[in-house]
């Protein structure tokens, strides 16, 4: 199973080169600078997300919030400097929330005991609904432009806009994380055999209140990077959000049952998804086209391993028939 | 009441091998309708084996069963219950939210006459009328969930019965009950065999065996070494065709002096599992707990380790007192616990062998932070040599391997830890006899380099092998220790089953 | 406590039938206007949808697994009546168009979870954005105007038995049905045993393969109705209808007693779900308390009745090896 989902990730790498490849001869507006960049902060919070998203599926958990916490951090920042706060501070005040919720989420889920997959729902509303009550309708568009342009703008001398950095930043850390440090290690035991990991010593409720917090923290920053590119904090930003990062990890070969799964797949998944958009866009594809071809996509990547799995086993049992 | 001279079932020449491990080795058992009979025999004798192929899950290598004149269809738990066989476990398996006449008919729901439509006072009044046949007044509108393990499988056997089953199976049914809802249990079990039906009683307690029932047959090694009617048997005569072998020089027990005391337990207990457990383990020793499946031992291993939490009492590593409830602290401490269920909680099937190994040691291969997948793959080929283990690469699943093999791989991830003190349950469940011997070795070595071992072991020549000294328990409670010198297996069987008071 | 409290729920549906009366009653005496006859009127208006939706979601729901395509399907299903019926055809055209798309949605889901045993939230979340994105496309930036919505439908939405919405009466017809099918009829017993014990199921012989299907089958089908009812309700659907849908009703039934774990749950449990979430988004707005705090209300009801579903549910006795000194 896990050999299947290894050639997953080479293909989806492959299929990134080849999707880039066709794009650009398909049509000129593609393979430029300022295409490109528009691509990277079509992306961005999705990328972000995606990151610790890996970890919790990856762990046999799931959060269905993400795009309130985005919200809510993006509302907290923009309230907080409608009161006049000093801006700098606003932005530390959107981190702390994100982290908050996110630590909500994973003491509902490993005190309380409660199912993740129910209990984000319950979070999903209540985040989003404190977006309302902190904003109302309106949302906060007076913000500093030093700050906002950095949503827009690029490195100087480069065409990456400037969330490029922390995509490069926050993607290298999980990358490493998840395949080169313990807390990796012990995600992926806990996604296998969560038993087993009691069993080996592993404090599998920390571990799992550590990647809650890690999410919402994420989410805080993703907040931000989204404030920055509207320029605006509203109360119903970042909706859907959560379905479209779980479906960038399934898509990237973590399977949803938790175990299995590598980062530069899910990054990979990410940029494939950005890019296919951009093309079927530049082509005059509808979007609806491309939320056809999304799903089909999050089909496939649970159909062909699923397929390859069945073949092996009827291949199993034959070989045990000839034996026995 | 035995009411026919021939027999309902007849099981001849039953042979059965997993991997390279031989399960059943020409066994036979003959039941009469009517009768109750006791199936007896250490772990690994293949008692379950047998069971479960009658129950569905298995098929004989080669062997006849015949029920009712006519041949059984094996390899089929839906034909096995067609066929009339019940099987009744130590742990039912009913449907929690759904009502007990509900679980009684699940998927079969009784209907009326007309559409498709659920007869639910009909399904009501005959899961009452079953109840009450067997003399248990249970509520058939309750649910299932939270019902105790006693009030499940009177749920278990009534729809036993009301599938006309002709054999029923109690696979060590009295575990878990009290001894109030033992007798109940026999009354039923008496019950059903007034009904013509064929009870099949599995039970290690022969206090239980010997109350309850009319023939007594023993296994051993896979094959039945023994049949008789209850009444001309004596405990003895059981327990000696139970034990019947001779202690060879399978265990190959280096003699060691003790050293100083490396772990002390004192008046440890926990509510309904255990109590008054007190004993110390010295460096270079092996203590064995033995008893019977269910007695409490892995229990008392697991609040070592820091898996469970204990209600009273206190534990103690070399002279630090341990808080409840830690694993990583008890492992600080020095604790390595092999678990008994190698598949569930020993291991992480899909993982590498690499992977596994290293699991615990991950701090100590850290550099910083950074941690290589080669550093991983080192230490596990290194245990790998030293356990002489059999792989193809190292990068390989473990669910590929052997079960001994596996079970080397538990044994390399704890001894890794360089631990003061190792906890092994179980050490040869379901591994070949070559492997059975170098882990025996292993363990002796280690002994003989200071590790302090406390092994659980349900097989008596490992516990009479390789223990220095043997605590028996007994339904959670410590009931006699023995000297490496003065232990036989008569001894040790008396106390674990209580056939003789100490 | 536990027991009194334990026994008290054995029914699942007192909790939220009490939180219902709690807030109705409390709503009602700081503004009478609120259990008014038009009170009443509105709140049942605004469940109609959703309880429509909740009954195909407790199908789902009880064997474990999860429909998240309904919101598409819906909208889709309001938008195609509109377009294929205009005005001139009755109600029977409307229906065949619910179901036709309904069905298809939910054979493509039960085939891809029952036979190739795929998840079901992977797959439901693909076939929520592939309906979308056919449902976009084949929309386009139109509108479905109140002249093209049939007039049986028409008239439906916007009439009144007594002060309560015939839609609503279709609902809570529907609703009724159903429980009665999934108190009483033996596919749907097997369904409660699949999401309680879903190994014990195959054991016991139940076709699981083919009650998955035919309850996503279902599902479908009444997602399509739901859609008939969407459009009922706001004469008019475009590309946004339905958006988001999915996640109220799973809500609803959660709150209603349908438990993610399977194995438990009623439809009317559901409806009575849905009319306490749609009575506090209405009672918020009638007690004065700004809008704005509804959906965090939501939010915390719903992890409320989470927390104490998991509270009273942990009743399994624990092994006792210990003989009991009696």
């Amino acid at each position: 199973m896990k050999r299947a989902i290894f050639g997953w990730d080479k293909g989806i790498l492959v299929f990134l080169v080849l999707t880039t490849i066709v794009g650009s001869f398909v049509t000129p507006y593609f393979a430029n600078a300022s295409n490109f960049s528009f691509v990277i902060q079509d992306i961005g919070e999705f990328m972000l997300m995606a990151i610790p998203m890996t970890f919790l599926i990856i762990a046999g958990e799931i959060d269905l919030s993400i795009g309130s916490t985005i919200c809510l951090s993006s509302a907290a920042l923009g309230y907080s400097y409608r009161q006049g706060i000093p801006f700098w501070l606003c932005l530390v005040i959107a981190l702390v929330v994100g982290l908050l919720c996110g630590l909500i989420n994973g003491i509902l889920v490993t005190y309380f005991g409660l199912q993740s997959l129910a209990v984000t729902i319950g979070t999903l509303a209540l985040y989003r609904g404190l977006c309302f009550v902190l904003l109302g309708n309106q949302p906060v568009n007076q913000m500093p432009l030093s700050y906002t342009d950095l949503g827009s703008n690029s490195i100087p001398h480069t065409f990456l806009p400037y969330v490029t950095i922390l995509i490069f930043i926050f993607g290298a850390m999980g990358w490493i994380a998840l395949h080169y440090s313990r807390l990796g290690r012990w995600t992926f035991a806990v996604g296998i055999n969560v038993e087993a990991a009691k069993f080996s010593g592993i404090p599998v409720m920390r571990l799992k209140l550590a990647l809650f917090a890690m999410t919402g923290l994420m989410a805080g920053v993703a907040g931000i990077v989204y404030t920055f590119r509207f320029a605006s904090a509203s109360p119903d930003g970042a909706t859907g959000y959560e379905l479209s990062v779980i479906a960038s990890v399934l898509f990237g070969g973590v399977s949803i049952a938790g175990g299995v799964g590598t980062m530069w797949g899910v990054l990979a998944a990410v940029l494939e998804l950005g890019v296919i958009r951009s093309v079927l866009q530049l082509i005059n594809v509808s979007a609806n086209t491309l939320l056809v071809v999304s799903g089909g996509l999050l089909l496939l990547s649970v159909a062909v391993p699923r397929a390859i799995e069945i073949s092996r086993s009827r291949r199993k049992l034959v070989s045990i028939e000839k034996k026995g | 009441m035995v009411t026919e001279a021939v027999p309902v079932l007849t099981i001849s020449g039953a042979t059965k091998n997993f991997g390279g491990v031989r399960a059943l080795n020409g066994a036979s058992l003959s039941l009469f309708k009517g009768e109750i009979h006791a199936l007896l025999g250490e772990n690994g004798a293949g008692k379950s084996t047998l069971l479960k192929t009658l129950a569905g899950v298995h098929r004989l290598d080669s062997g006849e069963i015949i029920l009712d004149g006519k041949v059984f269809h094996e390899g089929s738990t839906k034909l096995a219950r067609e066929q009339g066989i019940a099987v009744i476990y130590q742990e039912p398996n009913l449907f929690p939210d759904l009502t007990l006449a509900e679980n009684v008919f699940a998927g079969r729901q009784l209907q009326l006459n007309h559409g498709k439509f659920v007869d639910w006072a009909g399904m009501q009044s005959a899961a009452q009328e079953l109840f009450n046949q067997l003399g248990v007044p249970l509520n058939p509108r309750s649910k299932a969930r939270g019902l105790s393990i006693a009030d499940q499988q009177i749920v278990e056997i009534a729809k036993a019965l009301s599938l006309n089953a002709k054999v029923i199976v109690m696979d060590e049914p009295t575990a878990a009950l009290s001894s109030k809802e033992v007798e109940r249990l026999f009354t039923v079990a008496r019950g059903l065999a007034a009904r013509d039906a064929a009870v099949v009683f599995v039970s290690h307690r022969l206090d239980e065996v010997f109350e309850l029932t009319t023939r007594i047959t023993v296994m051993r090694d896979g094959a039945t070494v023994g049949t008789g009617i209850t009444l001309d048997l004596t405990e003895k005569d059981v327990i000696h065709m139970m034990v019947g072998r001779e202690i060879s020089d399978l265990y190959p027990k280096i003699v060691t002096t003790p050293g100083r005391v490396v772990l002390s337990v004192k008046e440890l207990a926990h509510d309904g599992l255990f109590e008054n457990i007190s004993f110390d383990v010295h460096a270079g020793e092996i203590v064995a707990l033995a008893g019977l499946v269910g007695s409490g031992r892995s229990e008392i291993a697991r609040a070592i380790f820091g898996i469970d939490k204990y209600t009273h009492g206190t534990i103690t590593m070399n002279e630090n007192r341990l808080a409840i409830g830690s694993p990583s602290e008890s492992m600080a401490a020095g604790i390595a616990l092999v678990p008994e269920d190698r598949r569930q909680q020993g291991l992480f099937m899909a993982a590498s062998i690499a992977k596994n190994v290293s699991v615990t040691v991950l701090k100590r291969l850290q550099r910083g932070f950074w941690l290589q997948s080669k550093s991983e793959e080192r230490t596990a080929t290194s245990w790998g040599e030293t356990l002489e283990l059999k792989y193809a690469d190292i990068t390989d699943p473990v669910e590929r391997l052997s079960g001994g093999n596996q079970q080397k791989i538990v044994l390399a991830k704890w001894l890794a830890t360089k631990p003061s003190l190792l906890i092994i349950d179980e050490p040869t469940r379901g591994i070949d006899v070559g492997t059975k011997a170098q882990v025996h070795r292993l363990l002796s070595d280690e002994a003989s380099k200071g590790l302090a071992i406390l092994m659980i072991s349900s097989e008596l020549p490992e516990v009479l092998g390789m223990a220095d000294r043997i605590l028996v328990m007994r339904e959670g409670v410590m009931v006699q220790e023995l000297s490496r010198s003065e232990a036989t297996s008569e001894k040790v069987i008396a106390a674990a089953t209580g056939a003789v008071t100490v | 406590m536990k027991i009194i409290l334990s026994r008290l729920v054995a029914v699942r549906e007192v909790p939220v039938f009490l939180a219902l009366l709690l807030v109705l009653i409390v709503t009602g005496i700081a503004n009478p206007q609120f259990v008014s006859a038009s009170g009443a009127q509105d709140i049942f208006l605004g469940v109609a949808v959703i309880a429509t939706l909740c009954v195909g979601q407790t199908f789902v729901i009880t064997m474990r697994h999860i429909d998240l395509s309904v919101g598409s399907t819906a909208g889709f299903t309001a938008y195609m009546i509109g377009k294929v019926s205009g005005d001139h055809h009755g109600l029977g055209i409307s229906l065949l168009v619910a179901l036709a798309i309904g069905l298809l949605v939910g054979a493509v889901n039960g085939f891809l979870v029952a036979y190739l045993r795929l998840p079901s939230l992977v797959v439901t979340l693909a076939s929520l954005w592939i309906v979308r994105g056919i449902f976009n496309q084949v929309a386009g930036g139109n509108t479905i105007t109140d002249n093209q919505v049939p007039s049986a439908l028409g008239y439906l939405g916007r009439h009144s038995f007594a002060y309560i919405p015939y839609i609503f009466i279709i609902a809570f017809a529907l609703v009724l049905f159903a429980s009665f099918i999934m108190h009483s009829s033996r596919p749907a017993r097997d369904l409660y045993a699949m999401g309680s014990n879903p190994p014990a199921s195959e054991l016991a012989g139940i076709p699981v393969i083919k009650r998955t299907f035919f309850a996503f089958l279902a599902s479908g089908a009444v997602s399509g109705l739901g859609g008939a009812i969407l459009l009922a309700r706001f004469h008019s659907a475009d590309s946004n209808s339905g958006l988001g849908l999915e996640l109220n009703v799973i809500a609803a039934c959660v709150v209603g007693g349908v438990a993610v774990a399977g194995g438990v749950g009623t439809p009317y449990g559901a409806l009575i779900g849905a009319l306490l979430l749609q009575s506090i988004t209405q009672a918020l707005g009638a007690l004065g308390v700004s809008q704005f705090w509804q959906l965090a209300v939501n939010g915390v009801l719903l992890i409320s009745a989470i927390s104490l579903d998991r509270y009273l549910t942990l009743r399994i006795k624990p092994t006792r090896i210990l003989r009991v000194k009696s």
